[in-house]
């Protein structure tokens, strides 16, 4: 049996040591799955990603990168390590190009590569292509999005963990940045998704997990979650079981 | 109005915008006036001073004016050496003093207030070392010579200039195509999200630090050089230093050199239009008029 991609171990973190937000954390998420945390407001979906991230302190527990223990490792290690993090807001460098924002997130790659990878995300991301110059705070709001996500998988990440990615973009380009997630997951890729957008994150999710005061109350399968009138009700906000909607 | 004081101006301004720069990085990184920064020009001057003197001691040919210049080899020498050890000195200060403040969380008032210990610290130890009575790199004298448009200037003047010049060059580019520089105008704009793109923000802050210090070193030598070595020597110019880094936009590097050379031309300037009791009070007009009516400078980005 093959570790999990990524896994926490009676994770218990928060800003301060005696104010934990995540309490008592295990999660387990398998390779190539696209993972949903869902959860009212002040569950902790946040801070849980935060702190695997390394943003936020880890008081006790454990944090696990396919077999290797990453609880301690510096947050400017981890991308290295495989595990990339696209935090809800400021996500890009405002005051950097676009090419040079990539340049940046290239860095931690050996030189040979680094050339290399950022023509492939431009490839991939064609509208960042056009104008490599240009100061990434005059993009859009989904093309930062986008970009934020390039820079992120300028490594290959065994894992993309992506908080809340829906916050303050319209509906269509919700449904791209969706899109682009869904195909980086058919790839093969792991990722994790902080959502307040329940019907669209599970209508692309294969898991959800949700969360409740800092504790997981439940998990299943996106699509029977949709159809749980009980969850619906309590912990997502709607009150009718929902149809998976295709973004 | 006699056109020298454009060159006399360049000169300061040349000191002040080095300095400046290194205000304007620590400013935009650490996020807090260190008003300590001026004393790393004066140690800088003194270390310069103390090692070219030691230099001298073993070969008195390192001592002989190189052409036009009124120094030897021992300064070049002793510059680069005492370069090395003002970053050095400036790191353990921020090893010492502020990184323990910042680990703590401490406000930023903390660390302003730890910067004015600093500096007296920092100026009482030269004055304890090197005495407050004032030292020379060189006893030759220099003749200006016409350089056109009715300027006169020293060798060891243009030679400033230049090394002025080419340091600024270097710290753009530095900035500007390096991964180190990147990474440093990252944190600049935000430091944890640097750290989640994988930038070690504890040694851009290093690098910040050794920077911003090589410059201030060079800053002081210029100093020393033509005007004179004093324990007050950054002190004195705290002022200048602080002005053009906000006039120029703080995380600006070309904006803090510009305006260093605002500041100081500006200054030549009063001192010959209303007098040379005036000239202090230029920097300090330049500071409100900037903080009044252009708070993020001549080059800085919008809060």
């Amino acid at each position: 049996m093959t570790a999990p991609a990524l896994s926490t171990q009676a994770l218990i973190a928060g800003y301060e040591p005696d104010l934990p937000i995540v309490r008592g954390v295990d999660l387990s998420v398998a390779q190539g799955e696209l993972l949903v945390l869902l959860g009212p407001n002040g569950a902790g979906k946040s801070t849980l990603v935060k702190a695997i991230a390394g943003v936020v302190p880890v008081h006790f527990g454990s944090i696990m990168l396919g077999e290797r223990d990453i609880t301690r490792v510096a947050a400017h290690r981890k991308i290295g390590e495989g595990l990339a993090f696209v935090p809800q807001t400021e996500n890009i460098f405002a005051t950097l190009t676009i090419h040079e924002n990539l340049q940046l997130a290239a860095a931690v790659l050996p030189k040979k590569l680094r050339v290399e990878k950022i023509a492939a995300l431009y490839r991939r991301f064609p509208d960042l292509a056009t104008k490599p110059t240009r100061l990434a705070g005059a993009l859009s709001g989904g093309q930062r999005q986008m970009l934020a996500v390039a820079r992120a998988l300028i490594v290959d990440p065994s894992v993309l963990i992506l908080d809340e990615p829906s916050a303050g973009l319209s509906p269509k380009i919700v449904a791209e940045v969706f899109a682009m997630l869904k195909e980086i997951n058919a790839g093969g890729g792991t990722v994790i998704l902080v959502e307040q957008n329940v019907k669209a994150a599970l209508a692309i999710a294969s898991r959800a997990v949700i969360l409740v005061e800092g504790k997981i109350r439940h998990e299943g399968e996106a699509s029977s979650l949709l159809g749980d009138p009980l969850i619906a009700r309590l912990y997502l906000g709607t009150s009718q079981p929902q149809k998976a909607e295709q973004p | 109005m006699n056109p020298q004081f454009l060159m006399d101006g360049l000169i300061a301004g040349a000191m002040i915008g080095l300095g400046a720069i290194g205000v304007t990085l620590t400013y935009s990184i650490l996020r807090f006036a260190n008003f300590a920064h001026g004393e790393l020009l004066a140690w800088g001057a003194y270390l310069a001073l103390a090692v070219s003197g030691a230099l001298g001691l073993f070969s008195t040919t390192l001592t002989r004016p190189i052409g036009l210049f009124s120094f030897g080899w021992s300064l070049p020498l002793a510059a680069i050496i005492a370069i090395v050890l003002t970053g050095l000195l400036a790191l353990a200060v921020d090893g010492m003093l502020f990184g323990r403040l910042r680990a703590r969380g401490g406000a930023v008032i903390i660390l302003v207030m730890a910067s004015f210990g600093a500096s007296l610290a920092l100026r009482s130890l030269l004055e304890f070392i090197f005495t407050s009575k004032p030292a020379y790199y060189t006893k030759a004298l220099q003749i200006a010579v016409q350089i056109g448009g009715g300027l006169r200037a020293t060798p060891d003047q243009l030679l400033s200039l230049g090394v002025a010049l080419a340091a600024v060059i270097a710290i753009h580019l530095m900035m500007t195509r390096t991964d180190i520089g990147r990474s440093m105008r990252a944190v600049s704009e935000n430091s944890a999200l640097a750290g989640i793109a994988g930038v070690d923000v504890r040694k851009v802050i290093r690098v910040v630090w050794f920077v911003g210090a090589a410059l201030a070193c060079i800053a002081g030598i210029m100093t020393g050089l033509l005007v004179q070595i004093r324990p007050y020597l950054g002190h004195d110019l705290l002022l200048p230093l602080f002005a053009a880094a906000i006039l120029g936009g703080i995380g600006s590097v070309p904006g803090a050199m510009i305006a260093g050379l605002i500041v100081g031309l500006s200054e030549a300037a009063a001192v010959q239009l209303v007098g040379a009791e005036w000239r202090a009070a230029v920097s300090f007009v330049i500071l409100v008029a900037v903080l009044l009516l252009r708070p993020r400078g001549l080059f800085g980005r919008a809060a």
